[in-house]
């Protein structure tokens, strides 16, 4: 984990994307999958991929898979589309967003056809030496966020996979990076009022016992700052700041109540700027720090590929 | 059978499991033998209503007779919606000697003074806790039956548990209450919950608890020369104490169903490894919630395999202890 453990800058990226893409990117429960670089994936074909996904859903519709939306006769409407100025670096392809609408086969003309899947794929801040490397005809947007209907999700995931020949796996948001992102939220608050730093661990026992610690921002900031002072003093790295926040954390609650939290495991973080759980949700409340934390995420997927 | 009345029926029986619904209308005996007979129970529950609905009419049943069935559900099934509990204190002189006739008229004549136009209901089930429904109106509208407040309270206990009271309503009730019951004061308890039986056997201590005992084991025999031997009867010593101290702190075999404990925390910070936070004045403002599908067998879990360090910490001892689900901890008072 490199450059993106560093405190991250609060970036004003409404000026490098249009803000209706944001809009879709922000406030919404994403699930995460990492997969593997695209063969011959290009741009300028997002029409024809579009014709082709719409297809291939109905296709297997037909064969009777249920796609758990809507009635039978529901038809599936696809787009693709370019999200620009997500892409931070040179290497960085574009964004690409796969929108699944529906509409009611009896529907009148007016009445508006319904998102029932989104999904996009990306690539943020990722690793130069990696990307460069990869053969011409490879696309590489390693970072996958869905939400939608399982169903769904896994018929794109299907066409994806046997179009450019890659694979897909889960990305869980493993305990490091929630610890990274309860430090990066309660960082946050020096600019944006996080309201509250939620954390919530589940303990081992029969019956599972789950704690919700809950801190009042402007204490964990004080707390932030101070393991940073500290860490700074003794010229320790930046992941030492996090495990020390966090280790402040645990001792505090240990005083009161002498459980040892780490005999769990931490599930949720959350603040006003979002929301992340180990099961690979993550909910991005406010653009300002979207970047940063999917650079983050963005490096997970490539180190979690096979 | 007014429109209310239908529309009561209605909401009941989409309330009622259709596992209950047979057994529920039996106890209710508001419709004959014959006519219970005829309902088709295989059938989905929006046909049994209509059919249900159909033979009360028949039947010229009234508000008053579905608010009937709605009580013997709910105290068949209580273990719904948010129970607080209550606590009476100052007992007058012959607060004892109250008993259930007594209390049932001191109760509605009370409440009656205080607000027009309520509709009181008081039955004594089984297990001797005295159930109380209210229907609240005021000095213009009838009695909302769709929003009845639930009291439950066992004479010669301090404990009353209340469901979906209003704050409008709580210091009427509350004050019928104290007066009917000859108590002076009721304060809340700190203890909420969805489950009525969990929140009554912990205060009632209905579960079986371990007594500390001086000797815990046999007094120890001659030593044992073998190392190794000693290592593992260290082991096992603390592993036994821990059980012990679980057991004593929480209770042995089954506890009642507590589903969560909060406290609010407002303690200085107090970490030798960091002196910034050490030294502030102000306090470290958090807050903690332990929920579980049984808490307080998770907590005992926890202190038996050590996740939890023991002696248990007052904090949590006072769970079962206190009987008490919410605290709010300060420094000037740790045990809360």
């Amino acid at each position: 984990m490199n450059i993106c453990r560093k405190a991250p800058r609060s970036q004003n990226i409404t000026e490098k994307v249009k803000p209706e893409h944001l809009a879709l990117l922000v406030k919404t429960e994403w699930q995460l999958s990492y997969v593997t670089p695209l063969y011959q994936f290009r741009h300028t074909q997002l029409k024809t991929y579009a014709r082709q996904l719409s297809a291939f859903i109905a296709a297997e519709k037909q064969q009777g898979l249920a796609v758990e939306v809507g009635g039978l006769q529901n038809t599936f409407k696809v787009s693709f589309s370019v999200l620009q100025g997500l892409a931070e670096t040179n290497d960085d392809p574009e964004t690409v967003l796969i929108q699944v609408q529906s509409k009611p086969m009896f529907a009148r003309q007016e009445d508006p056809p319904k998102t029932v899947w989104s999904g996009w794929l990306s690539c943020i801040n990722g690793n130069p030496e990696y990307l460069q490397s990869l053969p011409k005809d490879f696309t590489c947007l390693p970072l996958f966020c869905s939400k939608g209907a399982e169903g769904l999700s896994s018929l794109v995931k299907s066409w994806l996979q046997r179009t450019f020949d890659c694979c897909f796996g889960p990305l869980d948001i493993n305990q490091t990076t929630l610890q990274w992102l309860a430090a990066l939220w309660t960082n946050c608050h020096m600019e944006t009022n996080i309201q509250k730093l939620k954390m919530i661990w589940t303990l081992p026992v029969v019956p599972p016992l789950q704690v919700t610690y809950t801190v009042d921002s402007d204490d964990a900031l004080e707390l932030w700052r101070s393991t940073r002072e500290s860490s700074a003093e003794k010229s320790r790295g930046a992941e030492d700041e996090v495990t020390r926040f966090m280790q402040g954390l645990m001792s505090h609650f240990y005083r009161h109540f002498r459980v040892d939290l780490s005999a769990g495991e931490l599930n949720q973080v959350s603040s006003a700027l979002g929301s992340a759980k180990l099961n690979g949700k993550i909910k991005i409340s406010s653009s300002r720090y979207l970047i940063s934390i999917f650079s983050l995420l963005t490096e997970c997927a490539l180190l979690k590929m096979p | 059978m007014d429109n209310l009345a239908k529309h009561l029926l209605q909401r009941l029986m989409r309330r009622i499991p259709a596992s209950m619904l047979q057994s529920t209308l039996d106890k209710w005996g508001r419709l004959t033998a014959e006519k219970r007979k005829s309902l088709d129970f295989t059938q989905s529950k929006l046909t049994i209503t209509q059919e249900l609905v159909a033979l009360c009419e028949e039947s010229e049943l009234t508000v008053k007779h579905i608010t009937e069935l709605e009580m013997i559900y709910v105290t068949e099934n209580p273990n719904q919606g948010m129970w607080h509990t209550f606590q009476l204190l100052d007992p007058e002189d012959d607060a004892h000697s109250v008993e259930l006739m007594q209390f049932k008229e001191q109760f509605k004549s009370h409440l009656s003074e205080l607000k027009r136009n309520v509709s009181v209901k008081i039955k004594k089930h089984t297990d001797e806790a005295v159930w109380i429904r209210v229907a609240w109106g005021d000095g213009l509208s009838r009695p909302n039956h769709l929003k009845a407040t639930y009291v439950v309270h066992y004479l010669q206990t301090p404990y009353v548990f209340v469901n979906a009271l209003s704050s409008k309503n709580k210091p009427l009730l509350l004050q019928a209450l104290t007066l009917s019951t000859k108590h002076q004061q009721i304060k809340a308890a700190n203890l909420s919950g969805q489950k009525l039986t969990a929140l009554r056997d912990l205060l009632m201590r209905q579960y079986q608890q371990v007594f500390p005992t001086k000797y815990p084991s046999p007094l120890p025999e001659s030593d044992q020369s073998i190392s190794k031997l000693r290592i593992e009867k260290v082991q096992a010593e603390a592993s036994a104490n821990r059980h012990r101290m679980a057991g004593e702190t929480f209770g042995d075999g089954m506890l009642p169903a507590l589903q969560s404990a909060f406290f609010q925390l407002e303690t200085k910070f107090k970490d030798p490894t960091n002196e910034a936070m050490t030294q502030r004045d102000e306090p470290f403002i958090c807050s903690v919630k332990f929920s579980s599908s049984n808490l307080l067998e998770s907590l005992r879990h926890c202190a038996s395999s050590g996740i939890a360090s023991t002696p248990v910490t007052p904090l949590l001892s006072s769970i079962p202890l206190k009987g008490r689900n919410y605290f709010v901890i300060t420094d000037n008072v740790p045990n809360a």
